[in-house]
């Protein structure tokens, strides 16, 4: 069984990384967005899925990892791969300057404290005179887009690699114990502030380097577009449909919900916003728990699957 | 001097608008522990029903706020019986989810019902001031403030000493003990949610006369409304009050002597530097 999913695991990723090949210049796009989305849904998976923190400023990330490139490339003329370090360096920087003081901060609050973070970053880079202010920065066009792809692949594998890993080390194992019982993993040795803090920062690294690759792919970002609060909504709506707290499940959600959504705003342009709120509203019903969930008890359960979750949260 | 009197009262006139805005986040979040991210979405509907209200009915907003209140609060009723009791137990991240899913479903729905296009509700007083000294006191802001106060303190009245408000803070209490004398949680957690999305478009109505409508001023309502409850805590609605003062205050001061851009900066550090200094609020106390 564990031979023949890692079996799949590698001809999905062969398919995937042959796409530039086969596919159309649509396809090749599509397949970017999705991909650099699928990381962050991933990069979520650490703070969000595996430790219970409800980050809804991911996004900072995002946009500190499309400004590093930016800034080091627009400003001080480097090339590409210093500027991914310099949004890395970034991201690092801010999860442990307000990581500290945030992480302390439990449910609701944590939640909140990092929207309302989010929503601070975009005025304050407006006021930057290195970030180009709310005007933004153009950086120099690569017309080259089977190489963003495979950029973008070799980081979701780099992703997903990391939270496997996670899930068989000790450091894993300590997350884990802080979303199940904080008290109870600070008793046991855990240290809770520490590890929260550095899974906050390894979300932070993948979302920045993400935001990194998609800024010098579009080669244009403003306050408005890098720092986009809506980001936060898809990363979390894919990693909690797939199964927060799962190897697979946000890059299995991700893929779903970019195909059907792009499938939708070809036919009604607003109709694909309209229908990721739905799908959040019924999933939280029906499977709170993702995909993942659904796919292992289906089989034993049946129908009654739904039911069953209905059942276990209604008053 | 006289223009910090000035943006002193602006603030206040500001501040209890957003205490109204703040109310009903925070008594649903009290008594359901649901924090309501489509708040503010409901807020932005209440404006659209009080505009329209006024441009095609030519009912003028103050006068119309019973009308939205009372629609808005059917709508709240039946959402909460049809769709957020079945997650009403459910983990606080997946009631957060839900409330998020609404809130973009609510947006997009108003998007294409209402275009993009602001908003104003502008009645035939809406222009004129009262002069006080050297200080000018808008009048439509004015009688929003008065309409914002009142609903306040009756809502502390008709929680302290009304039959349903008292159940509704017994259910905050303790649901086991509130279900045993005989509440029945499902009917009144629909009527809490109810009178919460009721506040929420009165003070979209309220909204609509001193500022424009858009169906994207959701989200920083919410988060808004957030810090406000915060601020003032979830048990007492004076608090509450207090909080969209403090709010309002700071927001005309950092407009005035740091940049209009910053507004909102300011609103929001001052949450996540009330959250971190007293995690509990700064009045009273928090879910």
């Amino acid at each position: 069984m564990k031979a023949l999913v890692s079996i799949l695991l590698v001809v999905a990723v062969a398919v995937l990384a042959a796409v530039p090949w086969f596919g159309s210049d649509v396809l090749v796009q599509f397949g970017i967005n999705a991909l650099l989305l699928a990381v962050l849904a991933q990069g979520w998976n650490i703070i969000g899925g595996y430790t219970g923190y409800a980050s809804f400023g991911n996004s900072v990330f995002y946009g500190l990892g499309s400004y590093g490139v930016a800034i080091a490339m627009v400003q001080w003329e480097l090339p590409f791969a210093v500027g991914m370090i310099f949004g890395v360096v970034l991201a690092v920087a801010f999860a442990f300057l307000l990581g500290l003081p945030v992480l302390r901060l439990k449910g609701h609050y944590f939640a909140i404290a990092t929207l309302a973070l989010a929503q601070v970053m975009i005025a304050i880079v407006s006021n930057i005179g290195i970030a180009g202010q709310n005007i933004g920065l153009v950086l120099p066009p690569l017309n080259n887009d089977p190489l963003f792809y495979e950029l973008s692949l070799i980081l979701l594998v780099a992703a997903t690699a990391t939270v496997f890993w996670l899930t068989r080390i000790r450091f894993g194992f300590g997350l884990i114990a802080i979303r199940e019982n904080e008290e109870g993993a600070a008793v046991m040795g855990v240290n809770t502030t520490l590890y929260k803090v550095l899974a906050f920062a390894l979300s932070g690294v993948f979302s920045a380097l993400a935001g990194g690759i998609h800024a010098y792919w579009i080669t244009f970002l403003d306050p408005a577009s890098a720092f986009d609060i809506s980001l936060n909504v898809k990363m979390i709506i894919m990693a909690v449909f797939g199964g927060p707290g799962t190897v697979l499940g946000p890059v299995l959600g991700a893929f779903v919900l970019s195909g059907v959504s792009e499938v939708l705003s070809s036919e009604v342009t607003s109709a694909a916003g309209l229908f990721f709120g739905l799908v959040v509203v019924v999933a939280v019903i029906f499977m709170p728990r993702g995909l993942a969930d659904l796919m292992r008890r289906f089989r034993t359960s049946g129908w009654r699957y739904f039911a069953e979750n209905l059942r276990a949260h209604r008053i | 001097m006289d223009l910090l009197a000035q943006i002193l009262i602006n603030g206040i006139l500001l501040g209890g608008l957003y205490a109204v805005m703040a109310l009903g986040l925070a008594l649903v979040w009290g008594v359901l522990n649901i924090v309501n991210l489509a708040h503010g979405a409901f807020i932005m509907l209440g404006g659209y029903l009080s505009w329209h209200l006024y441009t095609y009915l030519g009912i003028d907003p103050f006068l119309g706020l019973p009308i939205t209140a009372v629609v808005m609060f059917g709508l709240g009723y039946c959402l909460q019986r049809g769709v957020l009791n079945l997650i009403v137990r459910a983990p606080m991240f997946n009631t957060l989810l839900i409330t998020f899913g609404l809130e973009v479903v609510l947006t997009y729905l108003a998007q294409m019902a209402f275009s993009a296009d602001f908003r104003t509700i502008n009645p035939s007083y809406a222009g004129s001031n009262i002069a006080l000294g050297p200080v000018v006191i808008p009048m439509a802001r004015l009688m929003a403030f008065g309409v914002a106060v009142v609903l306040t303190v009756g809502m502390w009245l008709f929680l302290l000493h009304s039959r349903l408000g008292r159940a509704i803070r017994a259910t905050a209490q303790n649901l086991v003990a509130a279900r045993l004398y005989g509440v029945e949680p499902r009917h009144l957690y629909a009527m809490t949610f109810g009178i919460g999305i009721g506040l929420a478009g009165a003070a979209g109505g309220l909204y609509g006369t001193v500022s424009q409508i858009d169906p994207y001023i959701g989200a920083t309502l919410t988060a808004k409304s957030f810090a406000i409850a915060i601020i003032g805590g979830l048990d007492n609605p004076l608090g509450v009050l207090v909080g969209g003062l403090v709010l309002g205050i700071i927001e005309s001061l950092t407009v005035l002597y740091i940049g209009a851009t910053f507004g909102d900066v300011a609103s929001f550090g001052v949450l996540v530097l009330v959250l971190i200094v007293r995690p509990s609020g700064l009045l009273g106390k928090t879910a």
